[in-house]
C-alpha cells in the first residue's frame, strides 16, 4: 500500500473513533440533505480501505491486542519496573557529591552561572546553597551515596548511576511527560504504552502495565505520562489504586454467580463483536478485550494485590504496611506483578519538590523524611528481585523529571525560610539496575558544582534509546504509523549508552 | 516581478534535454542508413541536426540557469555543461557539413558517431548528476558489483579484543577502521570526493583540495574533526546529512587522535584513551546467552496448538526457532501434559514451570531437552533426587528453584554440570543449610537470599 492510501486508511480510523451521539445529532441536523450526494463524493471505501491497512482480518493481535510477540532481538530485560520520583529530588544531596559546593555556600552565585539562562522561580542573584548531607563511598564500585539512603548504600553495587542526564523542560508537567513519552508535549504514547505495544504482556489475567502512586498526589502532568498517545487505548498505564481495593468492584454483587456474570459478559462482547463488524473502529476490540479481561482479572487481581498474605520478615524487609498508602507498598507490589509476569509496572511517588518554601519541602528536613520512605523500600525491592533472580530479567529504573540547583532558591527575590533548591535542567542523577545493567558502574562526570555535566552526558532520549535496547527493541526501527509518517519513542534523537550495558 | 522565470527555467532543464537527446539520435541513426547514388534521407537528417542543435542550446541555455539557481558546484557539472555545448555545437557543425551533399561521406559518418558518443557521455553525466553516480551499479548483483570493482563493502568500525585492549594500535585498530566505516564511500582512491582520501596515513597526510586537513595537537583547528561537530544542517557538516553519523565517542577518539600528535603508531595506552570511550567496540567474549541453532521458526499453526493448550509459547526473539515456554495461565499443569510440549522439545530454550503441579517426574522429561538454557521449576513438589539429570543439560545456564524442597546435598549433584551458571533456591532446605556449610564450594552461584536490611536508628527519626 503506497504512502496516500495509507494515509486516507487512517483518516478513516480517526473518523470512526471520533464519532460520537454529538456529531450525530449536529450531522442530523446539517447533512441530511448532503446524505443523498454521499454515495456520489465518498467512491471510496473506507471500510475497505481499514481491512486493508490495519489487516483487520483479524489476526491474534486484533482481537488480543496483548498478545505477547516476540521481541526483535534479545533483549536482556523482560519487565520494567519505572520508579519516578515526582517533583524531582535533589542529586546534590543524594549521589552527586560536591565538596566545592560546600565552600561557596551562602556565597553569591557567580555571574557565568546565571549569565542568559532562565530558572523556574530564582531571580535575581541568588546565593549558592552547599551539600545538606554527609555523603560517603559505598560497596566495591565506591558509589557516592549520602546518609539521606543509609541503606541503599549497602546495595549501590547492583546499580548503574547516569550522573549526568539532562532534559530541556524546567516546570514539572512538560518535564514528566518528557521523560515518560519523550515529548514535553501532550499526545505521545508513554515508554510503558510502547514496551506493552510492542511485546504484549504474558500473564493474559493481568493488564501488560500497572501503574501504582503514592505520596498523595498524583504527577503534576495528569494521567498522560502513562497515557496511550496514538497508540490504540488498551496499551495505556492501568492505574491501580493505592489504598483499598486496589481495583474497584472485583468481588461479585451477592446472587451473581460467576456463570452468570460469564453470560452476561459474552452477550455484551457479541453485541460489540456486531458494532464492530459493521463499523470497523478497533476501539471496539479495545473494549471487548477489557471486558474479558476484567472478567480474568476477578481471578488473579484478588491475589496478586494483596500483600496481606506475605510472610513478616517480607513485610520487615520492605517497611510494609497493609492497607496504607505508600511507596513501600507500591514496591511490594511490583515485585509481585513482575513475580507474574505483568510488563511494566510505573511507580510515582509524589513529594520531591524541595523549594525550601515549607518544613516539607526543605532540603535539610523535608527531603530526608521523603528518603527515608523511599529508602528502604527501594533497596529492599533490588534484595527481593535478586534473591528470586527475578533481577536476571527485570529492569529497575530511579529517577526524577529533573534536577535541583547547586543554588538556594530566592522565591520573588526573597530569602526563604527553609533551604531549598530550584528546577534545575542541566545535569541531575538517575540510576539502573537489573537484567543487561552493568552493575556498580557510574557515568556521567558534573562540574564541581553539579550545575553542569561536562562529560558522558546522557539525554531522556538516550535513557529512552538504552531502555528500549534493553527489552529487545532497536528504538530507530520500533515506530508506530500514525498521520502519515513513523513515529518514534526518541523522535530522531537517542543513543545508546554502551556504558551502563552489561 | 518576472524573477521566477530564470529559476523556473532552469529546472525545466530535466525536461528539455531529452528533445536534443531524441532528434539527435534520430538523426545519427539515419546516417547509417543504407544509401545509394543519393541519399533520400539527408533532408530529414539535416532538419533533425538543425532542429536537435536548436534544442542543444535550447537545453544547454536552461542547464546553465540550473547551475545558477540551484546551487551545484562547477567541479560536478564542467564536463556535463562542456558536453553539452559541445554537442550543441557538433550539431550545427554536422547540418553545414551536410548542407550541400547527396550523400553521406565516410567523414560525416564519424563526426556523426563521436556526436553520438558525446552526446551518451553529456547525458549520462547529466543522470549522474539527478540520480547519483551508482543508480545503474546499485541494482547489479553483488557478485556482479564487485567484480566490476564498484562495490565498496560497508565497513566495520574498531574491534577491539576485551584483554589488553590497551596495547591497540590507536590509528591503525581505532581511527581508520572509523573512517572506513564513515567516511571512505566517498574519500577513497577511485572516488576522491574534495580531492581527499582517508584510506591511509598517506592520504590523510596529503589533505585535499584546500589544503591540509589536520594539524597535529590542535584538533580544534583541523578540518578533519572541526568539520564533524558543525551542526549537521550545516553545508560543510561531514559526513553529509542523511549518510551515517560517527558516534560521540567516535568524534571524541578522532578528536584525541589528533590532540596526541595524529600519529601512525602509538597504542591507547601511550595516547591515554580510556575504557569508556572504546567500550562500544570491544569484542565481548562471551557466548550468546541461548545456544546457536538453525532450526527454522515454528510455524504459526503449531504455535496456536500450544496456545489452546494453555502454554505461554513465543520465539525467544523474531524469527528464532527457539521458544520460551511458561506456565504463567497454567497453573494446573501435570507432568502428564508434558506430551504436549515434547514435539517441539528440541526448541525449548526457556521453560518456565513455576507454581504447577509438576513433580520429580518431571525431571525425566527434561533429560535431553539440548537447548534448555532457563529453567525455573519455582513453587513445585520438585525436590528428588533425580534433579542430577539436570546436570546434563549441555546448556542449561540459570535453574530457579526458589520455594521447592531441594536440600543442599541435592543441589551439590548439579556440580558436574559445565554450563550452570546460576542457580536460585531461595526459601529451600537448602538456603537454611547453606549458611552453616563452610568449606563448600560450587562451580555455579547459589543465590539463596534471605537478605535483609537491618533496622537503623535514623529509621524512626522524623525532621
Amino acid at each position: 500500500m503506497n504512502s496516500h492510501e495509507k494515509l486516507f486508511a487512517e483518516l478513516a480510523v480517526q473518523k470512526l473513533q471520533n464519532q460520537t451521539r454529538r456529531h450525530f445529532l449536529i450531522d442530523c441536523v446539517s447533512k441530511v440533505g448532503g446524505l443523498a450526494m454521499a454515495p456520489l463524493l465518498f467512491g471510496c471505501e473506507p471500510e475497505q480501505l481499514i481491512k486493508k491497512s490495519t489487516g483487520l482480518n483479524l489476526s491474534e493481535r486484533d482481537l488480543n491486542p496483548l498478545a505477547p510477540l516476540p521481541p526483535p532481538f534479545l533483549g536482556k530485560a523482560k519487565s520494567i519496573i519505572y520508579l519516578h520520583m515526582a517533583g524531582a529530588p535533589s542529586q546534590l544531596e543524594l549521589f552527586d557529591y560536591k565538596p566545592e559546593l560546600a565552600k561557596f555556600h551562602d556565597k553569591d552565585c557567580p555571574e557565568s552561572l546565571l549569565e542568559g539562562r532562565k530558572f523556574a522561580f530564582i531571580r535575581g542573584v541568588p546565593k549558592m546553597l552547599g551539600p545538606q548531607a554527609k555523603f560517603a563511598q559505598h560497596g566495591q564500585s565506591g558509589a557516592w551515596v549520602s546518609d539521606y539512603l543509609p541503606h541503599f548504600a549497602k546495595v549501590a553495587d547492583e546499580v548503574a548511576f547516569l550522573k549526568a542526564v539532562h532534559t530541556d523542560q524546567f516546570n514539572h508537567g512538560p518535564a514528566q511527560l518528557f521523560m515518560q513519552t519523550g515529548s514535553p508535549r501532550l499526545g505521545r504514547p508513554s515508554l510503558g504504552s510502547w514496551v506493552t505495544y510492542g511485546l504484549g504482556t504474558e500473564n493474559q489475567n493481568l493488564p501488560g502495565f500497572v501503574v501504582l502512586t503514592s505520596g498523595g498526589k498524583t504527577p503534576d502532568a495528569g494521567k498522560s505520562v502513562w497515557g496511550s498517545g496514538f497508540l490504540p487505548s488498551v496499551y495505556q498505564g492501568v492505574q491501580c489504586r493505592a489504598k483499598g481495593d486496589p481495583v474497584l468492584y472485583l468481588e461479585d454483587p451477592s446472587g451473581m454467580s460467576r456463570d452468570l456474570k460469564k453470560n452476561v459478559i459474552s452477550a455484551i462482547n457479541q453485541v460489540n463483536q456486531e458494532d464492530f463488524e459493521t463499523f470497523g473502529d478497533p476501539e471496539i476490540l479495545a473494549r471487548i478485550n477489557q471486558y474479558e479481561m476484567a472478567y480474568r482479572m476477578q481471578i488473579e487481581v484478588p491475589e496478586v494485590m494483596n500483600i496481606n498474605d506475605e510472610p513478616e520478615h517480607i513485610h520487615e524487609l520492605y517497611g510494609t504496611k497493609a492497607g496504607e498508602e505508600s511507596f513501600a507498598n507500591n514496591c511490594l507490589l511490583a515485585r509481585k506483578l513482575v513475580e507474574k509476569g505483568v510488563r511494566v509496572v510505573q511507580l510515582y511517588d509524589w513529594g520531591w519538590d524541595t523549594h525550601g518554601t515549607d518544613h516539607d519541602g526543605s532540603i535539610d528536613k523535608g527531603l530526608r523524611n521523603k528518603c527515608r520512605e523511599i529508602d528502604r523500600p527501594m533497596s529492599a525491592l533490588l534484595l527481593d528481585l535478586k534473591q528470586r533472580g527475578l533481577l536476571e530479567e527485570t529492569l529497575v529504573v530511579w529517577g526524577g523529571e529533573f534536577g535541583r540547583t547547586p543554588m538556594q532558591e530566592n522565591r520573588e527575590g526573597k530569602i526563604q525560610g527553609f533551604m531549598g533548591r530550584d528546577h534545575h535542567v542541566d545535569a541531575f542523577t538517575m540510576w539502573m539496575a537489573g537484567g543487561g545493567v552493568k552493575k556498580g558502574a557510574s557515568y556521567g562526570i558534573t562540574d564541581d558544582f553539579g550545575f553542569s555535566g561536562v562529560d558522558e552526558r546522557v539525554s531522556v532520549h538516550d535513557l529512552h534509546a538504552t531502555i528500549l535496547h534493553l527489552m529487545g527493541f532497536n528504538h530507530e526501527k520500533f515506530t508506530y504509523e500514525f498521520q502519515g509518517r513513523p513515529f518514534r519513542l526518541t523522535d530522531v534523537h537517542g543513543e545508546l549508552i554502551h556504558s551502563v550495558l552489561a | 516581478m518576472l524573477d521566477f522565470l530564470g529559476p523556473l527555467l532552469g529546472r525545466m532543464h530535466p525536461v528539455l534535454v531529452h528533445l536534443p537527446i531524441g532528434i539527435l539520435i534520430f538523426g545519427i541513426v539515419l546516417c547509417f542508413f543504407p544509401q545509394r547514388e543519393k541519399n533520400n534521407f539527408l533532408p530529414a537528417i539535416r532538419l533533425a541536426f538543425l532542429i536537435g542543435g536548436i534544442a542543444a542550446l535550447g537545453a544547454g541555455i536552461s542547464g546553465f540557469l540550473q547551475y545558477q539557481f540551484e546551487g551545484f558546484a562547477w567541479e560536478d557539472v564542467r564536463v556535463h555543461l562542456v558536453g553539452g555545448i559541445l554537442t550543441a555545437l557538433g550539431s550545427f557543425g554536422l547540418f553545414f557539413h551536410l548542407r550541400k551533399k547527396d550523400v553521406i561521406q565516410s567523414k560525416g559518418k564519424v563526426f556523426a558517431f563521436v556526436l553520438g558518443l558525446i552526446l551518451t557521455i553529456t547525458g549520462h553525466l547529466g543522470g549522474n548528476l539527478t540520480h547519483g553516480e551508482s543508480h545503474f551499479t546499485d541494482v547489479l548483483p553483488p557478485g556482479l558489483q564487485s567484480f566490476l570493482g564498484i562495490e565498496i563493502l560497508p565497513e566495520k568500525g574498531p574491534q577491539l579484543p576485551e584483554e589488553s585492549w590497551e596495547n591497540a594500535e590507536l590509528f591503525s585498530e581505532v581511527i581508520q577502521p572509523i573512517f572506513n566505516q564513515n567516511c571512505k564511500s566517498c574519500h577513497n582512491p577511485r572516488n576522491q570526493k574534495g580531492e581527499l582520501d582517508l584510506t591511509t596515513m598517506k592520504g590523510l597526510l596529503a589533505g585535499g583540495e584546500d589544503g591540509l586537513i589536520f594539524t597535529a595537537g590542535d584538533a580544534e583547528h583541523s578540518e578533519l574533526f572541526a568539520r564533524l561537530i558543525l551542526p549537521k544542517d550545516d553545508e560543510k557538516h561531514m559526513p553529509p546529512a542523511g549518510k551515517r553519523q560517527p558516534s560521540k565517542e567516535e568524534i571524541a577518539l578522532i578528536e584525541s587522535w589528533i590532540k596526541k600528535g595524529g600519529k601512525e603508531t602509538q597504542t591507547l595506552a601511550e595516547a591515554g584513551i580510556s575504557r569508556k570511550l572504546i567500550e562500544q567496540f570491544i569484542l565481548k567474549s562471551e557466548l550468546p546467552f541461548y545456544p546457536k541453532t538453525s532450526l527454522a521458526i515454528l510455524s504459526a499453526d503449531s504455535l496456536a496448538t500450544l496456545k489452546t493448550a494453555g502454554f505461554f509459547a513465543e520465539a525467544i526473539e523474531s524469527g528464532s526457532g527457539l521458544l520460551k515456554v511458561s506456565c504463567t495461565n497454567f497453573s494446573g499443569f501435570q507432568d502428564s501434559d508434558w506430551e504436549k510440549l515434547s514435539p517441539i522439545k528440541n526448541r525449548i530454550a526457556y521453560l518456565d514451570l513455576s507454581g504447577t503441579q509438576a513433580t520429580d517426574a518431571i525431571l525425566d522429561s527434561l533429560e535431553g531437552l539440548s537447548n534448555l538454557t532457563v529453567l525455573k521449576l519455582n513453587e513445585t513438589a520438585v525436590s528428588g533426587n533425580s534433579l542430577d539429570k539436570l546436570a546434563r543439560l549441555p546448556h542449561l545456564k540459570l535453574l530457579y528453584l526458589n520455594k521447592t524442597g531441594v536440600n543442599l546435598r541435592i543441589i551439590e549433584q548439579l556440580s558436574t554440570s559445565k554450563s550452570l551458571q546460576k542457580v536460585f533456591a531461595y526459601q529451600t532446605p537448602a538456603a537454611e543449610e547453606f549458611p552453616n556449610s563452610g568449606k563448600l564450594s560450587l562451580p555455579f552461584l547459589l543465590e539463596t537470599g534471605n537478605y535483609s536490611l537491618p533496622k537503623l536508628p535514623t529509621d524512626t527519626v522524623v525532621y
